[in-house]
Parts: C-alpha cells; sequence; structure tokens
C-alpha cells in the first residue's frame, strides 16, 4: 500500500501540468489578500464589510484552481499519449503492468491526490488568513479552527469531485472547462440557485456554506450538513468512477 | 485551394470539435433560458450577453481542440507538413478555415443568446468576438501544442484572472482580450489586436520550431 502510494505521488509531482496546480492554487489567494489590502481597508473604514470574519476565507476561494487542475490531471494524464510517434501508448498500461488490481490502483491514486491537496490547502489557508491576520488583524477576529478546518476540505473534496468526473469522461478538456467555468465569480451554480432553491444542494454550493457564514445563499445549511452532502456528492461521483474504471477496458 | 480544401474536411470530420460546438449551443440555450427566467424577480445583469461570458468557453475549447488535434498521438502534423511544406501559407489557411468553420456557429450560439433577450443589434459584434477567441485559443494551442495545459492558460485567464482584475478599479484589466462587452471601442480593439499578436507568434514559432 505505502509503495503504492508512493508510486502515485512521484507520478503526480512529476507531472509539469500538476506543478502549474499546485503553483498557481497555493499562490493566487495570498496574491489577492495583498493587491486588495488597500480597497479591503477603505472598505472596513467605511463601514461596508458587514462580516468582516469571512474576509480571509473568501479570498481563498479565487485558489481552488489548483485542486481542480491536480484532480483532473491525476487522470487525465494516465489516458494522454505518451509520445506522438507511439499512438495508442499511454501511461496507463504501465500503470496497470504495475498493479493488475485496479480498484487497490484507485485507492493509491487517491490517497496520494488527497495528501498533496491537502497538504495545498493547508499551505494556501495558513498563507491566506495569516497574510490577513497581518494586514487587517485589528479588524477581522481570527477564523475559528473548524472553519480553516472546513476550508481545507471543501479544497480535498473538490480536488476529488474532478478527480472523479475525469475518471468517467477520460478526458481533461471536459471537467476543466465545467470546474473552472463554474469558478468563475459569478458561478453557474450560483445562477441556478437564483431559479431553483434545489440549486443550493449543488456541491460548489452547498461545501462553501461549510466555511463562509455571510453570504446570499437561499437555503441556509449548518456546516455539518454542507460537508455531508458535499462528501454524498463526491462519493457518489467517486463510487460510479471507480466501477466503470473497474468495468472498462483501459 | 486544395490546401483549404484538405483543411477544411480535417476540421469538419473531427468529433471532437461538433461535439463542443453542440454543447456550447446547448449550454447557451440553457443560459439564456435562466436569464430570462432570473430576470423577472431580481435582474442578474445584462441577459443578451452574459451567457455568452460563460460559453466563450465553448469557443476557446473549440480553438485549443482544433489547433491541438495535429499534435496529438499519431503525429498528424508530420502528413499535414509532407504534402504541404510551406509552413507560413499553410498557417494562414488555417486560421483562415478555422475561422470560417466557426462563424456559423459563432452566430447561431450568438443569435441564441442575444435574441431572446431583446439584444439584435449586438449579435453581429458577438459573433465577430466569438470568432476571434476561437482563433486566439488555436493560436495559443499551436505555440503549446497540447490541449489540456493550453485549455489551463486560457480558461484561467478568462474566468479566473480577468474577472479578479477586472473587479480592481482601473489597472490593465481594461485591455485583456475578454473585455468587449464591456467597453465597446476599446475592447473590440484589445480582442483585435490580442488576437493577432497570438497568430503572429504561433505563426513565429510554427515556422522556426521542429514539428
Amino acid at each position: 500500500m505505502v509503495s503504492r502510494v508512493r508510486a502515485e505521488l512521484r507520478k503526480l509531482l512529476g507531472l509539469p501540468t500538476a506543478w502549474v496546480g499546485l503553483v498557481l492554487g497555493t499562490l493566487t489567494a495570498p496574491a489577492i489578500v495583498l493587491l486588495n489590502a488597500p480597497y479591503t481597508r477603505r472598505a472596513i473604514a467605511a463601514g461596508t464589510l458587514t462580516d468582516t470574519s469571512d474576509l480571509g476565507l473568501r479570498d481563498l476561494g479565487v485558489g481552488l484552481i489548483g485542486p481542480m487542475v491536480l484532480g483532473v490531471i491525476a487522470v487525465s494524464s494516465e489516458y494522454t499519449s505518451t509520445s506522438q510517434h507511439a499512438p495508442g501508448a499511454r501511461q496507463l498500461t504501465a500503470t496497470l503492468t504495475a498493479v493488475p488490481d485496479r480498484l487497490r490502483l484507485l485507492v493509491a491514486k487517491t490517497a496520494a491526490l488527497v495528501l498533496v491537496v491537502a497538504a495545498q490547502a493547508a499551505v494556501a489557508a495558513t498563507a491566506t488568513l495569516g497574510l490577513t491576520q497581518v494586514l487587517h488583524g485589528d479588524h477581522v477576529p481570527a477564523p475559528a479552527p473548524a472553519r480553516v478546518a472546513g476550508a481545507i476540505l471543501y479544497w480535498t473534496l473538490t480536488a476529488l469531485l474532478a478527480y472523479a468526473i475525469t475518471l468517467i469522461t477520460r478526458n481533461g478538456i471536459v471537467p476543466l472547462t465545467l470546474l473552472v467555468i463554474n469558478s468563475t465569480v459569478v458561478s453557474v451554480s450560483y445562477l441556478l440557485t437564483k431559479i431553483t432553491d434545489l440549486a443550493s444542494y449543488l456541491p460548489d454550493i452547498v461545501g462553501a456554506q461549510m466555511f463562509i457564514r455571510d453570504a446570499d445563499f437561499p437555503v441556509e445549511i449548518a456546516p455539518l450538513t454542507a460537508g455531508l452532502v458535499m462528501t454524498a456528492w463526491v462519493a457518489v461521483l467517486l463510487a460510479i468512477g471507480a466501477v466503470l474504471f473497474q468495468r472498462r477496458d483501459a | 485551394m486544395n490546401v483549404a480544401r484538405a483543411e477544411l474536411r480535417k476540421l469538419l470530420t473531427l468529433p471532437s470539435l461538433r461535439l463542443t460546438a453542440l454543447l456550447t449551443w446547448a449550454a447557451t440555450l440553457l443560459l439564456a433560458y435562466a436569464y430570462a427566467y432570473a430576470d423577472r424577480d431580481a435582474p442578474l445583469g445584462d441577459a443578451a450577453l452574459a451567457p455568452l461570458g460563460y460559453t466563450q468557453a465553448g469557443f476557446l475549447v473549440l480553438g485549443v481542440l482544433a489547433a491541438a488535434s495535429e499534435y496529438e498521438e499519431g503525429g498528424q502534423i508530420h502528413t499535414t507538413l509532407l504534402a504541404m511544406p510551406r509552413r507560413l501559407p499553410l498557417h494562414v489557411v488555417k486560421a483562415l478555415t478555422l475561422g470560417a468553420v466557426t462563424l456559423p456557429v459563432a452566430a447561431v450560439t450568438a443569435a441564441t443568446s442575444t435574441l431572446p433577450a431583446g439584444g439584435a443589434t449586438w449579435t453581429p459584434a458577438a459573433t465577430a468576438y466569438l470568432t476571434l477567441t476561437t482563433l486566439l485559443a488555436a493560436a495559443v494551442a499551436g505555440v503549446v501544442r497540447r490541449a489540456v495545459p493550453a485549455a489551463i492558460l486560457l480558461l484561467g485567464l478568462y474566468f479566473i484572472v480577468g474577472p479578479l482584475l477586472r473587479a480592481r478599479p482601473g489597472g490593465i484589466a481594461a485591455y485583456l482580450p475578454d473585455t468587449a462587452a464591456l467597453d465597446p471601442p476599446r475592447g473590440a480593439a484589445a480582442t483585435v489586436a490580442w488576437t493577432a499578436a497570438a497568430l503572429a507568434l504561433a505563426a513565429l514559432t510554427f515556422h522556426r520550431r521542429d514539428a
């Protein structure tokens, strides 16, 4: 088990695109806090910011492209051709030769992804929230540990969501487009909440309620319930992905 | 002319392009409906163009897939260059055919978004913008040569960096390629300039680099 996870970790961290995700995801949120500091300070002074306890946690959202890229690339890299001159040669063939038990392979891959993303989320959250404390410490209360844990869980679950969708589509472009569009400032899921309250239970909307309080969510969901609903989404998609991975020809 | 016909046939027979165009149009239809529906009680913004703000992602993907398909497994680019060794004319023809193929898709998508919201005057401009966006994406993918990294770059720029920069007053955001809807004259100029620059860079690298 340990050697499989180590192999998957090495494969993931050996991908240049994974490092794009790691660097982007870790640095974007702290950079935004730094860039927005003058505007935030003015907004606090003017009293337009009603709940400052959300401040750093809310900025964390822009870093989510990191876990998305990592989740997608962990699977799609297995399916892209290794060379222009060797049509049909994909890394997955070698991977399955080394670990023929597909379920064990998937468990190791998932574990490696969770380890990398959780570490990235912890670093990004520490940097973002620490910077918020340094810049606006007088006005912003230190975030509760439970909310920080919720944010780290949200990042990890987002990566797993991307990973599960890619397991189903076996192609990186589709989940990437879907997820990146949906992480823009006004997301499609948010638009849907304007049409039906049911959209509040979409994974990205419900997951955010684990650690963000002051937002115009049409349905208030307790953090614990929110975490459970998002976990359920990820679990269902992962189960579908795992069954397909086991049954389909590689 | 033969080159154009060959390139056209290659583009029209790529299943991924057909699928992307279809999904993009369907997503636009859905979003246009969502905006029309939501507008009744709480306006969410300019319903004529807002759906296109999201579904331009489909056109980015269209450009990326069209350009990156040459570099996928099998190395189709080698065959292409064997048949047509003069790279710069080939590059021009590739851009023109992609534009010609994209134009009807862009027109239908733009009309789907603008007509229900009563913004028919926007349709030609939106069509041109979406076509140029596709060419820009194709140029970037031609330099990067791999579909997924090119898509990460473009989608990150259009959907994460762009909105973040625009949220700040002033600054450089007004000169990004995707601001055409916000500030028509300058935004259109920015879109054209970025696309032309990207195509020129792609032509240069295509001309100089080993295939």
